[in-house]
């Protein structure tokens, strides 16, 4: 039982911890500013089929936090700051994103075509 | 709720039309913990830290009375977006008087501890309607589920299956699950046990927070690791619960009674030997 415990550790670790890794390479660019607690654009594009880099700049004073069940991420934006998040290869559709500290008003899609 | 009538399921802004809509507050939903002890698929979200308490306990073994209560802490994180694991510690509160085969013991300890490692193989979204998960759980345990000292070993491996049969209110999952254990009562040789298992849930939201269902779960024990020698089966029906109190903050509660069964060697119309009369599970989740 050990050894097949180490092995699908070791498989899940590799697998999941690698995943970022792979995303950085010729990804596509989405930028995408908040601010008075809107996203703008709300519904940017980007190509279906390759990694994204979604940069996020917070033009308000107060920290955000950029979020999305879809896209499987969460990261702070503090205020006046700006992040870049990474997102794996996307099939076509609406990927719903959000501002976590004020979901029932900022929210955004992320449009892949 | 102030919303257009061409976008009550999105909340998307029309600026062809000047109309600006709400959010739709029937947000996308975590499934990991909506089926009770069914597990959905989902895995969090990149970033994603938090603590949880899980009280889980079993009642009711034939012959005699039977109680227990096991409390987990659990760290969860989800370093990247297709994998995700927790620690747990765990303690045992156990009841046990006059059940065949077990010492009457009354007391509380410090039972082990246990990992799960889940990669997320398939995410449900736009680009898929179901999710596929699989999800390895290694655990070891210093007392036996009557308070008993043990050495044991044992791994859940799980395959997760979900969708969402209407979007953002009705969902379903299927899980199977197989668990080898390998343990040691002092003074004993080491033995090998399993228990196999299939379950199914649906769950309903009856509001963005609150979301009710039922889950139905077939489990069946084995002496070896593999499939050589039956011990018994049991069918479990029961109710489930999860509110998600705000975008940090979740309770999920469940409760399942054995319906059927059957034990090897008995002619009882439950197996009471080898699984419990009833079974519930709490989590409750702070993520920070």
């Amino acid at each position: 039982m050990r050894m097949v415990s180490t092995a699908v550790l070791s498989l899940a670790f590799v697998i999941g911890v690698g995943a970022p890794l792979a995303v950085a390479d010729d990804a596509a660019r989405v930028s995408v500013t908040l601010k008075d607690h809107k996203f703008s654009p709300a519904e940017p594009t980007a190509p279906a089929g390759k990694p994204i880099i979604i940069d996020v700049s917070n033009l308000d004073s107060t920290p955000s936090e950029f979020e999305s069940k879809t896209l499987r991420v969460e990261k702070v934006v503090p205020g006046g700051g700006k992040i870049a998040v990474q997102i794996r290869p996307l099939g076509p559709g609406r990927y719903r994103f959000f501002d976590d500290y004020h979901e029932d008003t900022t929210e955004g899609f992320l449009i892949v075509k | 709720m102030a919303q257009t009538v061409n976008s009550v399921t999105s909340g998307v802004t029309l600026p062809s039309l000047g109309q600006v809509t709400t959010p739709d507050p029937y947000h996308e939903l975590e499934t990991k913990y909506i089926f009770g002890f069914t597990e959905g698929a989902d895995i969090g979200a990149e970033g994603e830290k938090s603590i949880e308490f899980e009280t889980t306990t079993a009642s009711g073994l034939r012959g005699g009375t039977y109680a227990a209560l096991e409390q987990e802490v659990e760290f969860e994180s989800v370093p990247t977006q297709n994998f995700g694991y927790e620690l747990s510690a765990h303690g045992l509160g156990f009841s046990v008087n006059d059940v065949p085969g077990m010492p009457d013991a009354h007391g509380a300890n410090f039972s082990g501890l246990s990992a799960e490692f889940r990669y997320l193989v398939i995410g449900r979204g736009p680009g898929s309607p179901v999710g596929v998960t699989i999800v390895a759980e290694p655990e070891w345990a210093r007392i036996d589920d009557g308070g008993q000292p043990i050495t044991d070993f044992n791994m859940t491996f799980r395959g997760i299956l979900d969708t969402e049969l209407i979007p953002n209110r009705l969902y379903a999952a299927t899980n199977i699950f197989y668990t080898p254990d390998y343990a040691r009562s002092p003074g004993e040789s080491w033995e090998w046990s399993a228990e196999y298992g299939v379950s199914a849930a649906l769950a309903y939201r009856f509001t963005p927070k609150l979301t009710m269902g039922a889950e139905i779960e077939y489990d069946t024990a084995y002496d070896g690791a593999g499939i050589q020698s039956f011990q018994g089966q049991a069918l479990y029906l029961g109710p489930t619960l999860h509110i998600q109190f705000n975008g940090h903050v979740m309770l999920a509660a469940a409760w399942s009674t054995e319906i059927a069964g059957h034990a090897s060697g008995e002619n009882f119309g439950l197996d009471l030997t080898n699984f419990p009369h009833q079974q519930g599970n709490l989590k409750f989740e702070v993520e920070f």
